[in-house]
């Protein structure tokens, strides 16, 4: 579980950009976190990840978001970042994928089998002694996606995740998601796929939450969204509302 | 493709390069290593005027090319812009040292000609030994021999991570190039006034990358300890090829085998 308490963040004095933020994700749930460029997706989602400190509580199954839990918070927390090449720093996905489970302590031999595991899960057998470099984008969201999952995190966080893909990547890229047991926090810009993956959606603008609801409905209310510089998903633009 | 992605794709060719299977290969890391170091210290050892010597230790990464299965000229072609500025470093020599050394026929060979050649030769040697190293082990196969042989983490981390950063600076710098050609159409290179912000911003960005490339590390579980490829121990085969080179290493540099094998001819 997830929450968020009075949370503040500036990266200059005076200018916040998050301001009083509060909210829980349950378990098991998957949130979209939408809004506007620079209404503090990144930021929410670096502030629970330890990488940026503001004010206020964050915690993760009830353990504060501080220096002395990280490790055991970062455990958990398994986080794709928007730009792939930027998370796959190994020179095959194997190895990639074998990174995390060895520095948390697993044996090879067990870290094999869980890649494998991930592997066969997400049909990616294929991709698993490629090189990094020689790959196409929309394998290398695949898989980032298996890095992250090759650590078997409690939650599953995500930004940008169907970024620069083609449709028909972005499509295996949403049922992978789907798929994923774990609670899901996920930023986009791209409604469609938040709808498509979320039961919840987490509005923000100007540094505060300005609707949390059922995505269906946010994402339904065109008043909401234009008031808050977003449009409605591309499925329901041609609706009279 | 720019430059900078050429030379990229070149860097990744090197890990696919590592990544084959053969003999050479399969040897344990540090073998590789070990023997790469002794070979570089005796041809480094040699006198500048010892040509003679030096030219039977072109034997030994000739037959690992071979052994390899990795063509000589794939070697040349990636060493291209190093290898001028090798040859260049005794260019000057027959300038200075002009008294003859040896005559072929009636031709007078200055001292500073044959240390010249014997330069080259040992800077091409080098080269190729360190070449065959880079092109038979992947990186963090030799960074885990290297942690093996008890080089400090901190080293053997830094050297690591300089070869993955090397990669995210020529991509920022791929980018930053087309971006530049593609406003100045018809320019050749990056014009001199540009520079300044050009080199500020390539590290602006190449900072960013790798500051965004270190969290992603340390949000997979990474606390200043790495684990390198899992190498197999040290077997019997090792140790017999790296004893086997230093032998003939060895050989080489004490006996004259050149000068013997020229008196079968010449009298």
């Amino acid at each position: 579980m997830i929450a968020f308490e009075h949370v503040s963040f500036a990266y200059e004095k005076g200018r916040p950009v998050l301001n009083d933020i509060s909210f829980r994700i349950e378990d098991g749930e998957a949130v979209g976190l939408i809004g506007a460029n620079g209404a503090g997706k990144s930021t929410i989602m670096k502030l629970l990840l330890g990488l940026l400190s503001g004010e206020g509580k964050i915690t993760v199954d009830g353990d504060e978001v501080k220096k002395e839990n990280l490790a055991k918070i970062r455990r958990k927390l398994g986080f794709v970042l928007q730009n792939s090449d930027n998370q796959m720093f190994m020179p095959t996905v194997y190895e990639d994928m074998i990174f995390a489970p060895l520095n948390y302590g697993m044996s090879r031999e067990e870290a094999d089998r869980r890649v494998d595991e991930v592997l066969d899960r997400l049909g990616l057998q294929e991709l698993k002694h490629r090189h990094n470099h020689k790959i196409s984008g929309g394998e290398k969201r695949m898989a980032a996606i298996a890095t992250i999952l090759a650590m078997d995190p409690a939650a599953v966080l995500m930004d940008e995740p169907s970024a620069a893909l083609d449709p028909y990547n972005r499509r295996i890229v949403i049922n992978t998601i789907r798929d994923l047991k774990q609670l899901k926090l996920i930023t986009s810009h791209d409604l469609d796929m938040i709808l498509d993956t979320c039961d919840r959606v987490i509005l923000l603008s100007g540094g505060r939450i300005a609707a949390d609801g059922q995505a269906d409905v946010i994402l339904h209310d065109r008043a909401l969204l234009e008031a808050n510089r977003m449009e409605l998903p591309f499925r329901f633009a041609g609706e009279k509302q | 493709m720019n430059k900078m992605e050429k030379a990229l794709h070149e860097l990744g060719e090197m890990d696919e390069l590592a990544a084959r299977s053969s003999p050479i290969h399969r040897l344990h890391p540090a073998a590789k290593l070990l023997s790469t170091i002794a070979y570089i210290i005796v041809v480094v050892s040699y006198h500048k005027y010892d040509l003679n010597g030096l030219i039977p230790h072109c034997l030994w990464p000739i037959l690992l090319f071979q052994v390899s299965g990795i063509e000589l000229r794939t070697c040349f072609y990636k060493l291209r812009i190093v290898l001028p500025l090798v040859m260049a470093v005794g260019l000057f020599n027959p300038l200075f040292d002009r008294a003859p050394l040896l005559y072929l026929g009636n031709v007078a060979v200055s001292g500073g000609v044959v240390s010249m050649l014997t330069l080259m030769l040992k800077g091409v040697l080098c080269l190729m030994a360190s070449f065959l190293l880079m092109a038979t082990t992947p990186i963090d196969a030799l960074c885990a021999a290297l942690r093996r042989l008890h080089v400090p983490a901190m080293l053997v981390t830094l050297l690591l991570l300089t070869y993955r950063y090397v990669g995210v600076m020529t991509e920022e710098l791929a980018i930053m190039t087309d971006a530049y050609h593609l406003r100045a159409p018809g320019q050749k290179g990056i014009h001199v006034s540009a520079w300044g912000s050009f080199l500020g911003q390539l590290l602006l960005r190449s900072m960013d990358r790798a500051q965004e490339l270190y969290s992603s590390m340390m949000l997979r579980g990474y606390h200043e300890h790495f684990h390198y490829a899992d190498i197999p121990r040290f077997s019997l085969r090792d140790g017999l090829y790296l004893l086997g080179c230093l032998a003939f290493f060895l050989l080489l540099r004490l006996v004259p085998v050149a000068q013997l094998l020229g008196g079968l001819f010449v009298r």
